[in-house]
């Protein structure tokens, strides 16, 4: 089991950077560009772990050790969500669906935290921004899990796995569709792609990026790989749990596993591909429409809940 | 039936809420098209599974007058006035448009089985008038006449799931007499559109419709 957990940690930190390079290689193909290699995240990774990090006079040691903790919840929620698996490992057991969802918050606080230390005011617009979106974004997260608990009597998502895998009107019902919808809809805003959040650091629509504006050398590497890192499990939840959870092992077996981290990167070049299209077909909200797309993920989470009540 | 009905049903409220998000009128009628012809498609089913012609005769008329002709005839007058394609002003903000459209559906699951689902023991039933009620809300919460129009039209594609559904056996007469109704609606409304136009172009008025 601590093998597999291993295995999984590193499944995970060494491909995450692969697919963020791949959906941006793909969106510059779909623009007729060449653009960088799917490898560029990686090589961005190597020149600023050889840097030197520039720190605020004005900031505190919070500051300095805000990418580490990130990162490292980061790595926890690695060793706790079916990614290769459908059977929980060695730190399975540490945290259900709720806990997943609080360190997932956890991680997004602490990084509000150190922007805010940063006393950029860039960095103190993102906070705002993020803070905003997030309060309403993470009770539809909260509000999706508790309707996973109601199709799988239980807060466990290696259990709703399981449930989805084997029950095919679970499957096909619209009460797990809502919920793939609003998870969907969710997973756009938590990993920053447009209509939410474009790539620039203009100051009329950047989050993400203004809060690691004062970043830079090794500590920036740390918010990047961690950043990656949450992309690749969302995207992984999003796939094995909510809309394939097919082929996820459900036994102990090491070489069905290794085959399925085959399937596993296939699945996610495809979510990659959707995404790169998304990007480049709709355009960014005004900041102040994206809660008109929040309410339309709380309306899908909630209708869930309808669909779920008038079907029984 | 049941989940073909339930499929239909959640698939026209999120069309309702869609259209709550949209500020375009053009965009709107033709998701209220849309909503049409999944009425159609629904009756058309109810039609194979009863073996009724009268109500295939019923999906052919929503599909050719709900689906194709009034939509052509809302989008054909928007054609000639460019300035009414967008509402820039709802009486609501989408956001909350959205959710209060969305907790009318609850409030009406709710007042449904409190009262109806003693003698209507069909727990669905509770979609087709959670539908009427946020037609209602979007007439009463755009300044749009069209926009209006729409969601006392959704209204009425509401009544067609209702009793295609719970009173499949309702004599055919009453529902042609609706659509029949509606052709009589339309022509009104345009009559006064018209009309309302002409007085706002007299008195200079034409914040009124500027929606």
């Amino acid at each position: 089991m601590i093998i597999l957990s291993v295995i999984q940690l590193v499944y995970v930190l060494a491909l995450a950077p692969l697919i963020a390079g791949l959906i941006a290689t793909i969106e510059e193909r779909i623009e007729s560009k060449k653009g960088p290699s799917i490898f560029q995240p990686y090589y961005d990774l190597f020149k600023l772990f050889r840097k030197e990090s520039v720190v605020p006079s004005a900031a505190s040691p919070l500051f300095r050790i805000g990418p580490y903790v990130t990162f490292a919840l980061y790595m926890l929620l690695t060793l706790v969500l079916p990614i290769i698996t459908a059977f929980p490992l060695q730190f399975g057991p540490v945290v259900d669906f709720i806990g997943g969802g609080l360190t997932f918050g956890a991680a997004a606080t602490f990084k509000k935290l150190t922007a805010l230390d940063s006393r950029n005011n860039y960095s103190h617009l993102g906070t705002s921004r993020s803070a905003s979106i997030g309060a309403l974004s993470e009770p539809i997260t909260v509000l999706i899990f508790i309707i996973l608990g109601v199709i799988s009597q239980t807060n466990n998502p290696y259990v709703i796995n399981n449930v989805l895998q084997t029950s095919t009107s679970w499957y096909l019902s619209l009460v797990h569709w809502f919920v793939a919808a609003a998870f969907f809809m969710v997973l756009l805003v938590e990993t920053g792609k447009l209509p939410i959040e474009s790539h620039s650091t203009a100051e009329l629509g950047a989050i993400d990026q203004s809060m690691e504006m004062e970043y830079s050398g090794t500590d920036l590497a740390f918010f990047k790989w961690g950043g990656y890192a949450k992309q690749f499990l969302l995207m992984s939840v999003f796939l094995n749990v909510y809309t394939v959870p097919f082929w996820v092992p459900m036994r102990m077996n090491f070489n069905a596993v290794f085959i399925y981290m085959g399937i596993q990167l296939l699945k996610l070049i495809a979510l990659s591909i959707v995404f790169s299209f998304l990007e480049e077909t709709v355009s960014k909200f005004r900041l102040f429409k994206n809660f008109d797309y929040i309410s339309i993920a709380f309306a899908m989470a909630f209708l869930s809940f309808l669909a779920f009540n008038v079907s029984r | 039936m049941k989940d073909f009905f339930m499929l239909i049903g959640f698939s026209e409220i999120l069309l309702v809420i869609f259209m709550q998000w949209e500020v375009y009128v053009t965009k709107i009628v033709k998701t209220f098209s849309v909503s049409s012809y999944l009425i159609a498609l629904f009756l058309f089913y109810l039609s194979f599974i009863q073996h009724s012609y009268i109500v295939l005769v019923l999906a052919i008329l929503t599909a050719v007058i709900r689906g194709f002709f009034i939509p052509y005839f809302i989008l054909k007058r928007l054609s000639r006035d460019p300035w009414r394609e967008r509402e820039s002003t709802p009486i609501t903000g989408t956001a909350s448009s959205i959710i209060i459209s969305l907790m009318i559906g609850i409030f009406t699951y709710v007042l449904y089985e409190a009262t109806m689902s003693s003698f209507v023991t069909i727990s669905l039933g509770a979609l087709p008038i959670a539908l009427i009620f946020q037609g209602a809300f979007l007439v009463i919460s755009r300044r749009s006449a069209f926009i209006q129009l729409v969601g006392y039209m959704v209204m009425e594609n509401a009544a067609f799931l209702f009793t295609g559904y719970l009173f499949p056996d309702l004599p055919f007469s009453v529902e042609a007499g609706t659509v029949l109704d509606l052709i009589g609606i339309v022509m009104i409304s345009g009559v006064i559109m018209r009309m309302r136009e002409n007085s706002a172009k007299k008195s200079d008025d034409f914040d009124e419709l500027r929606g």
